[in-house]
């Protein structure tokens, strides 16, 4: 029997013994029919089922959009789920209004999705609304028919709103979201935390966002362990030498701590790179690691961050550097009852550079052909410390030991670079697939490793002179 | 009957009008065929072949059938057991949930024999080459097509260029995917599909079934797109009337997407080896084409080449040939996206040849005087006197291009019937057996209603999407509006003739003594005798008014131009492509819903670009499937990657309604492709140009980046 789990659905409370493994979005559709969330894709790619998942953080509630389609019903213990029917009020809220006003939907069928998101856009904490904002809540929507200039438009529309204010109290207050929002903390208090002896899982599940798409048919059938119920394996904290990061760190989390920003300055630049809001507010650092897809953008740059993993089994605990973590591919030095529990990231003596690059089909929300990152600290000219890691590559997330060792003691200049670049070749061994023949992969080692030495030091290094070198 | 009022008399129409239905769909109330769920639904899905050539041999659905939730099994679903390319259906099954049917679908135990197949054209052109159709070559007979005299053309030019250019396969990718609810009530079919031709449906499914097309019903309120897609009766919607009539129950079958991405239709590729001449004044003296393209099972993969141009001597030679994949489909603009690739750019290639500019070689051989204006005027708006007369002139890792291309497209309006009902209390409704594909229909029928009767849109309930309003044809080729518009127009007018006469009979006068004017008729002789809006239904009693109209000549026309310009920004470091903006002038008659109207030119151009850019069907050489078929690994443009769009309407009234859901999807890949040459001086034979194929063919200029 799955344990009873209770949560708030727009502005019910709904206890229910069905399998935690079900996807939310069967949940609303089949189940309770409620229609307004659509199916897509199932995987996470169209955004049409987008809902909101309120969390209590202290006394208030914060609200994140995610794909309702690669999330677990047995993770919304305790929390707020709120669909676009939960967002209707007798008038159209400003973001419907826009989107009508502006022509911004046309067939449909992706358009409750979109409110949900700019909705969940306008709920984040008080402050203007941003056209950079709006883009970003609608980085992860599919849309065939309208255009998404209209779309752009309508944002504009609605920051020239005035007195737009956002926030949830704000919202209520102005008649944009119901009034029973501002209930919601006392309730979501009021729900009692699940029992801790859950039957034994055949599959963990972190965010999901590799999982269900992998698995999405298998998981609703049988036992699954939802991580997310355990707030400890979250949050970031710096200790002596290092950052320990919970491997349930979203993605979104992770980029917005202020020690990881100290650390990888441009990692907002990144992060519009790698996936959508949906789906960074779900993808966890521990779930992109174990996944092992030697393309794993977050892992990448982890390996350049020399992380190292703390796996447990229980009570016991080990280590296990990221680069010797990764056997074939997809196989994992982990036994079956490992969890990866933390992830160490020690902070690099200062004045070491970073860079993170990644070249993919789409530019946005799409899988990288290649992607690399560096960790480069420079001495008196001369190269000190060298970790270069590359994706899609190898049969795993490869970190570049040998082109890392032939840079070390080199001068900064066009051609060691070149030699680099020459050292990598010999590394690495790209297979053709969709995302690009063997050839091209190789091309874009050698451009990437170009971009990074370009790009970090571009008083010393030009692209120019590294051809001239060849 | 009177033409449409000129633009600056019209209060309601011409005028940027948020759509009807925008409250419904923003609240996510708007009920598509996904979302149908009458009580005790059966959940019905597909067993599809997983190979690209097989006969089958035997369907063992014993396991199936012994499953609890399952109602009804089908093994007879493929017309013939030979089977033709992987996403064909084999088997269908009902049942009481969708997990259910999930575990029913594999349960089946299918006996294949498998086949040898051809995954794609080049395989399929081989010699020797596994044929799809074991009776037929693959490469079908050619259709030929010109005039003039081709050899005496190249032999008097002073310049040729020639080459060979690929388009690619893309798949419709519709958010809502194919699939019907359907139930009966005793011996009368009831279907909700998501379609573009609820009439086209109905006559389709009757003859699947062998039932008389009266006892068919075809209903699509709303529909989550088709771009050409869903203008055929599908067979799963006839698979579902079985199993609704085995079960007795209502039956809903969507496709998966998979499946339908496998057989929910395409664009065809193309090969085109191609040859064009001009003299050094810059006059076009010859084409020559010779091309290939697949449909995969099926026909019709032509290239509409030579395009826009005069040329007084030209020929094309076109071959469809067969592979085992999923039937290509009509797909907005059909025939027009590839021709524009290669037309356009070896219309700059012959420029550059001449040493002339691009637009100013457009001007001297493009014959059609619309377009000839609107090159200009778009030239002047997008500023395309700052391109850079000589490619790749911007130093550095990013490099800057402007391009431009034309458009086209021919058909107007056509037969479409409508009626109106009037009620005593002045509310009125509008049918037509028509459908709104999310382009507006509903929206402009109440709006042309409104105008013509001069009544406020509220009174007025446009009704459409049920194959029991009168015929209209399918949303598609761009004819709805041209067809729609009309009807609903004629009919309007009939209601008001019909209403003078009842004025006429109330008042003692003659009609001819009456006139209307803002919803008022008056007597011209002595205008205080009149009769309101209100006061004439009134009228009617306790009656209704029953008016039947249609689509008249004189109303719309057919022939559409229109040209777009781009620039781009090529990243010569990574071969990544972002499109800065896009200036397209939309030739549109007279506009009906300008805000409608401007949506679907946006939405054209953005679908173009991701032709251009992304968009590709990949099938596997080893197991003859697709193997991007879902959208994770299928791409499509999304919002971060739009640009800055600017539409200028080029209005003609005069011309009355035109059509324009596809002609601005045309131009958008060639305008970008000539911008990537003017960027990098490197040009781009083969669609979508991913980052993958222009980083090598920068590589292969030695000069992939290259600068910083």
């Amino acid at each position: 029997m799955p344990p009873t789990i209770q949560f708030i659905l727009n502005d019910r409370t709904i206890s229910t013994d069905i399998p935690t493994g079900l996807l939310v979005l069967d949940f609303l559709r089949k189940y309770l029919h409620l229609h307004g969330t659509k199916e897509g894709c199932k995987e996470g790619d169209c955004g049409a089922c987008t809902v909101l998942v309120g969390e209590l953080r202290g006394r208030k509630v914060e609200y994140l959009p995610v794909t309702s389609c690669l999330m677990p019903v047995g993770e919304l213990h305790g929390k707020h789920l709120v669909t676009i029917e939960g967002l209707n009020l007798p008038q159209l809220n400003p973001a419907q209004e826009a989107i009508v006003e502006e022509g911004a939907t046309q067939c449909g069928f992706c358009t409750p999705g979109i409110v949900v998101s700019m909705t969940g856009y306008l709920m984040q904490a008080d402050g203007p609304v941003t056209a950079d904002g709006i883009k970003m809540a609608l980085s992860g929507h599919l849309c065939r028919c309208t255009g998404y200039r209209s779309l752009k438009q309508s944002w504009m529309y609605l920051q020239q709103r005035p007195g737009q204010r956002r926030g949830i109290e704000a919202l209520v207050k102005a008649g944009i979201l119901p009034e029973y929002f501002l209930e919601i903390p006392k309730r979501l208090r009021a729900i009692p935390p699940l029992p801790e002896k859950a039957p034994s899982p055949q599959v963990v599940i972190a965010g999901g966002t590799d999982l269900y798409v992998q698995q999405g048919e298998r998981l609703p059938d049988i036992p699954v362990g939802v991580l997310n119920l355990r707030p400890e394996l979250r949050g970031i904290q710096r200790e002596n030498g290092h950052l320990r990061v919970g491997a349930l760190t979203t993605f979104e989390e992770f980029a917005a701590h202020a020690e990881v920003r100290r650390l990888v300055p441009d990692i907002d630049q990144y992060m519009a790179l790698i996936a959508s809001w949906q789906i960074r507010n779900r993808a966890t650092l521990g779930g992109n690691i174990v996944n092992a897809s030697p393309i794993a953008d977050m892992t990448i740059l982890l390996l350049a961050l020399n992380a190292t993993l703390v796996l447990q089994n229980g009570s016991a605990q080990r280590e296990v550097p990221l680069a010797e973590f990764y056997r074939g591919y997809k196989t994992l030095d982990k036994q079956p009852d490992e969890l990866v529990y933390d992830i160490l990231i020690p902070l690099p003596p200062p004045g070491t550079k970073i860079n993170w690059e990644k070249v993919s089909k789409r530019k946005y929300l799409d899988i990288a052909s290649v992607n690399s990152a560096i960790a480069v600290r420079v001495e008196d000219g001369h190269i000190a410390e060298a970790t270069l890691a590359m994706g899609g590559v190898a049969p795993v997330p490869l970190l570049m030991r040998r082109t890392g060792a032939f840079l070390i003691g080199k001068p900064l200049a066009p051609d060691t670079v070149t030699g680099a670049i020459e050292v990598a070749q010999q590394e690495i061994s790209p297979i053709s697939d969709i995302r690009g023949s063997a050839d091209y992969k190789r091309l874009l080692t050698r451009q990437l490793t170009i971009a990074h030495f370009c790009k970090l030091f571009p008083e010393q290094i030009k692209a120019r002179d590294v051809y001239e070198s060849q | 009957m009177a033409g449409w009022k000129s633009l600056k008399d019209m209060t309601v129409l011409s005028k940027p009008l948020p759509r009807l239905d925008g409250p419904d769909k923003v609240a996510g109330q708007a009920k598509y065929t996904h979302d149908m769920h009458p009580k005790g639904l059966l959940y019905a899905g597909l067993l599809v072949s997983p190979h690209p050539a097989a006969r089958v041999v035997k369907i063992d659905a014993s396991k199936v059938r012994r499953l609890p939730g399952v109602k009804a099994v089908l093994t007879d679903v493929h017309p013939t057991g030979t089977v033709r390319y992987a996403g064909e259906e084999i088997a269908a099954v009902a049942a009481t949930s969708p997990e259910v049917l999930e575990d029913a679908l594999e349960l089946f135990e299918v006996e294949y024999e498998t086949l040898p197949f051809v995954a794609d054209i080049d395989s399929a052109m081989q010699e020797n080459a596994p044929r799809v159709f074991a009776n037929r070559p693959n490469i079908r007979d050619p259709r030929v097509r010109g005039e003039g005299d081709v050899d005496a053309g190249f032999a008097r030019a002073d310049a040729v260029v020639e080459g060979e250019y690929r388009t690619q396969v893309q798949t419709h990718s519709t958010l809502e995917t194919h699939g019907s609810m359907v139930y009966w009530e005793g011996d009368e079919l009831v279907i909700y599909d998501s379609t573009q031709a609820v009439h086209g449906v109905r006559e389709g499914v009757a003859k699947f079934l062998d039932m008389p097309v009266n006892k068919v019903r075809v209903v699509c309120k709303h529909m989550g797109a088709g771009f050409g897609s869903k203008l055929q009766p599908g067979r799963y919607t006839a698979i579902a009337a079985r199993l609704a009539k085995e079960t007795g129950a209502p039956v809903k079958l969507m496709l998966t997407r998979k499946q339908d991405f496998l057989g929910g239709g395409n664009r065809p590729n193309s090969i085109s080896h191609v040859k064009l001449a001009a003299t050094k004044d810059g006059k076009l003296t010859a084409f020559y084409a010779k091309t290939y393209g697949t449909a995969g099972i099926g026909t019709n993969a032509g290239i509409r080449l030579p395009f826009i141009y005069t040329i007084p001597n030209w020929k094309h030679e076109h071959y469809d040939v067969f592979t085992n994949a999923g039937p290509a489909r009509a797909f907005r603009a059909p025939g027009c996206p590839q021709a524009s690739f290669v037309m356009e750019q070896l219309m700059d290639e012959l420029a550059e040849k001449l040493n002339m500019d691009p637009l100013e070689f457009r001007l001297k051989n493009d014959s059609n005087a619309t377009r000839q204006k609107e090159w200009r005027l778009g030239a002047k708006k997008f500023g395309w006197q700052r391109r850079h007369k000589k490619p790749g002139a911007d130093t550095g890792r990013y490099k800057r291009g402007m391009g431009l291309a034309a458009s086209i497209w021919w058909p107007g309006g056509r037969g479409t019937k409508a009626t109106m009902t009037i009620y005593p209390d002045g509310t009125l409704d509008v049918k037509c057996g028509t459908q709104d594909i999310g382009t507006g229909t509903r929206t402009y029928m109440a709006m042309v209603a409104a105008e013509e009767l001069d009544i406020p849109m509220k009174r007025i309930r446009p009704m459409l999407g049920d194959s029991n309003f009168p015929k209209s044809g399918a949303s598609g080729g761009s004819t709805t509006t041209p067809s729609v518009g009309p009807a609903i127009k004629n009919t309007s007018e009939r209601a008001k003739t019909k209403l003078m006469d009842l004025a006429a009979q109330f008042l003692g006068v003659p009609a001819t003594d009456l006139a209307w004017d803002s919803g008022t008729v008056y007597m011209k002789t002595n205008p205080v005798k009149k009769l309101t809006w209100d006061e004439l239904c009134q009228l009617l009693g306790t009656e209704t008014l029953e008016v039947h109209g249609q689509w008249v000549e004189g109303l719309s026309s057919r022939g559409v131009a229109g040209c777009q310009f781009a620039e781009v920004t090529v990243d010569t470091w990574t071969g990544q492509i972002q499109v800065n903006k896009i200036v397209a002038v939309a030739d549109c008659g007279l506009i009906l819903n300008r805000l409608t109207t401007e949506s679907q030119v946006n939405g054209a151009i953005l679908q173009g670009i991701s032709y251009a850019l992304l968009e590709e069907r990949h099938m596997d050489p080893e197991t003859g499937t697709m193997v991007n078929a879902n959208y994770g690994d299928y791409k499509i443009l999304g919002a971060k990657e739009t640009p800055a769009i600017e539409v200028i309407f080029y209005d003609e009234p005069e011309r009355g309604v035109i059509g324009i859901g596809e002609p601005p999807t045309i131009p958008t890949n060639a305008a970008i492709a000539n911008a990537v040459y003017n960027a990098t001086g490197v040009r781009m034979y083969e669609l979508p140009m991913t980052p993958d194929r222009v980083l090598t063919a920068l590589e292969a200029h030695q000069f992939a980046g290259k600068e910083d």
